[in-house]
């Protein structure tokens, strides 16, 4: 069901979610990094999580595409049962990925090849023709503002014009849900702004995102839900203005408090 | 100081050289897939792949090539197993550099940094798309040096073959040297022409490394397709 048609009929409880997290459970060895967690994501919306460093955030975004596996979850992602109890269910993973955009810290771009390579990179293996796959690559290029950069390579790119060639990259599949690993943690002030125009833009135009993130304001700025999470469990969530403006948990508080400080 | 009869001798030269060449270009082929296979073993989850990957290295690392040229001329023909000097000379060089080489690829490949694995698969790119158009590519830089430093060895190390009478240069040299009595002369000049296709063929080598590191697409499906980026850019402009 559409954005607009949800809104239309006010059934926004009962509409599918893109994404649809229960009982998420995961270790690494005997350090278990996430309790029990759940998480819902309505399509056109915006969920941010937040927390302390190594408190399980990056985690729970990866198990949406899994990249990290559960150890015991019921996984729905665009309409599709992805995993339930301890199995995977998902046969394709390359198809399901393609549905799951994903942006990370540190940008991931593949060095050997040219901005606009980057971005055709994944339609063309999805099985998009060439030209097609070109076009919409310098597009999309033009969407984040860097069309004149089509050419160069990563190295020759400040860190903010990686981060928006790499979500132009995550954007060439159409995915119905976007994934932001702390998109911003390892840029400059002013990168971190052009990065942020874009995901404004994109949250704008009703793009499905889920945010990793420290830019509270920001977070606070776009997001319809925010989420804490600390010690692998999901402490206090609620819309953005209640849980950064009057958290009703004394960790939350703590974790607001340590960030304002810091 | 010149008494041979070099003009009488340049054809057996040019065979030596020709021959050495084909020992070169047949057993780095060779070498190059046999070591890339045992480097993705060796890298694979599967005990079963990595354990016999691994001692197969260990293994041909550690035994002179000289001993495995014996071992495939003399030693499999005691055994039946009757291999021409071409196919017993071809055979050692691959099995030798293989086990090289798949140290140098292994290194490569693991060299490769892991968010680059990360970003293809959740691209969707697949296990065999990630290896060709992400991981290989990136792995081939970190690898260039070693593999060319390895290609050289194994020109040279094709002198070698003269135990078994390969008929290559060095064969052909001491063809001519018992004919002539000039040793001197005659391996000087020996040393010299490997110096001469040695010398152009590391310096071509680098020349390579260095236009494949500064990014210049060999491919011919990404010079077509930043030709094609290239026209839609101008369009647009």
């Amino acid at each position: 069901m559409t954005q607009s048609a949800v809104e239309r009929d006010g059934v926004m409880a009962n509409a599918e979610p893109v994404v649809l997290i229960e009982h998420l459970t995961k270790s690494f060895d005997a350090r278990v990094v996430l309790d029990d967690v759940h998480l819902r994501v309505e399509s056109g919306k915006i969920v941010s999580i937040i927390g302390q460093s190594g408190g399980g955030k990056t985690t729970l975004l990866r198990c949406v595409n899994l990249l990290e596996r559960p150890d015991q979850a019921e996984l729905r992602v665009a309409g599709e049962t992805i995993f339930s109890g301890p199995d995977l269910v998902c046969r394709d993973l390359a198809r399901l990925r393609r549905k799951v955009g994903m942006v990370f810290q540190r940008f991931n771009l593949f060095p050997h090849l040219t901005a606009v390579e980057n971005v055709v990179l994944g339609q063309v293996r999805a099985g998009v023709p060439e030209k097609a796959a070109l076009r919409k690559a310098v597009e999309l290029l033009r969407r984040v503002g860097l069309a004149h950069r089509a050419l160069a390579y990563p190295e020759q790119m400040s860190g903010g014009e990686q981060q928006r060639v790499a979500i132009a990259r995550a954007l060439a599949l159409t995915p119905e849900v976007l994934l932001f690993d702390e998109p911003t943690s390892s840029l400059d002030p002013e990168s971190t702004g052009e990065v942020l125009r874009v995901m404004r833009e994109l949250a704008a135009d009703g793009m499905t995102m889920i945010l990793v993130t420290h830019e509270l304001p920001f977070a606070r700025e776009v997001s319809d839900w925010t989420v804490f999470v600390d010690g692998g469990r999901i402490v206090e969530e609620g819309p953005p203005a209640q849980v950064l403006g009057a958290p009703a948990h004394e960790r939350t508080r703590a974790f607001l408090a340590s960030y304002r400080d810091g | 100081m010149f008494q041979v009869p070099w003009s009488e001798y340049l054809p057996a030269l040019g065979d030596g050289l020709v021959e050495t060449v084909w020992f070169t270009i047949i057993g780095f082929v060779g070498a190059v897939v046999v070591g890339l296979l045992l480097a993705l073993a060796r890298l694979s989850r599967t005990r079963l792949l990595r354990l016999p990957a691994a001692v197969y290295t260990e293994v041909f690392k550690n035994i002179p090539l000289l001993a495995i040229i014996f071992l495939t001329y003399f030693g499999l023909a005691s055994v039946g197993l009757r291999l021409d000097v071409f196919q017993a000379g071809c055979l050692s060089l691959v099995i030798f550099y293989g086990a090289y080489l798949s140290e140098t690829f292994r290194a490569a490949i693991s060299g490769v940094h892991s968010g680059q694995r990360e970003a293809a698969d959740a691209l969707g790119l697949g296990t065999v798309r990630t290896l060709g158009d992400v991981v290989l590519p990136q792995a081939l830089r970190l690898a260039l040096p070693g593999t060319n430093t390895m290609l050289v060895d194994m020109l040279k190390s094709t002198s070698l073959l003269v135990t078994i009478s390969a008929a290559e240069l060095m064969s052909q040299g001491r063809l001519i040297a018992s004919a002539t009595f000039r040793a001197l002369e005659v391996y000087l000049v020996i040393a010299v022409l490997y110096f001469a296709i040695c010398y152009p063929l590391s310096q071509c080598l680098l020349w390579l490394e260095r236009r494949i590191r500064s990014g210049v697409p060999l491919s011919p499906r990404r010079r077509r397709r930043l030709r094609v980026a290239r026209l839609l850019l101008e369009e647009a402009a």
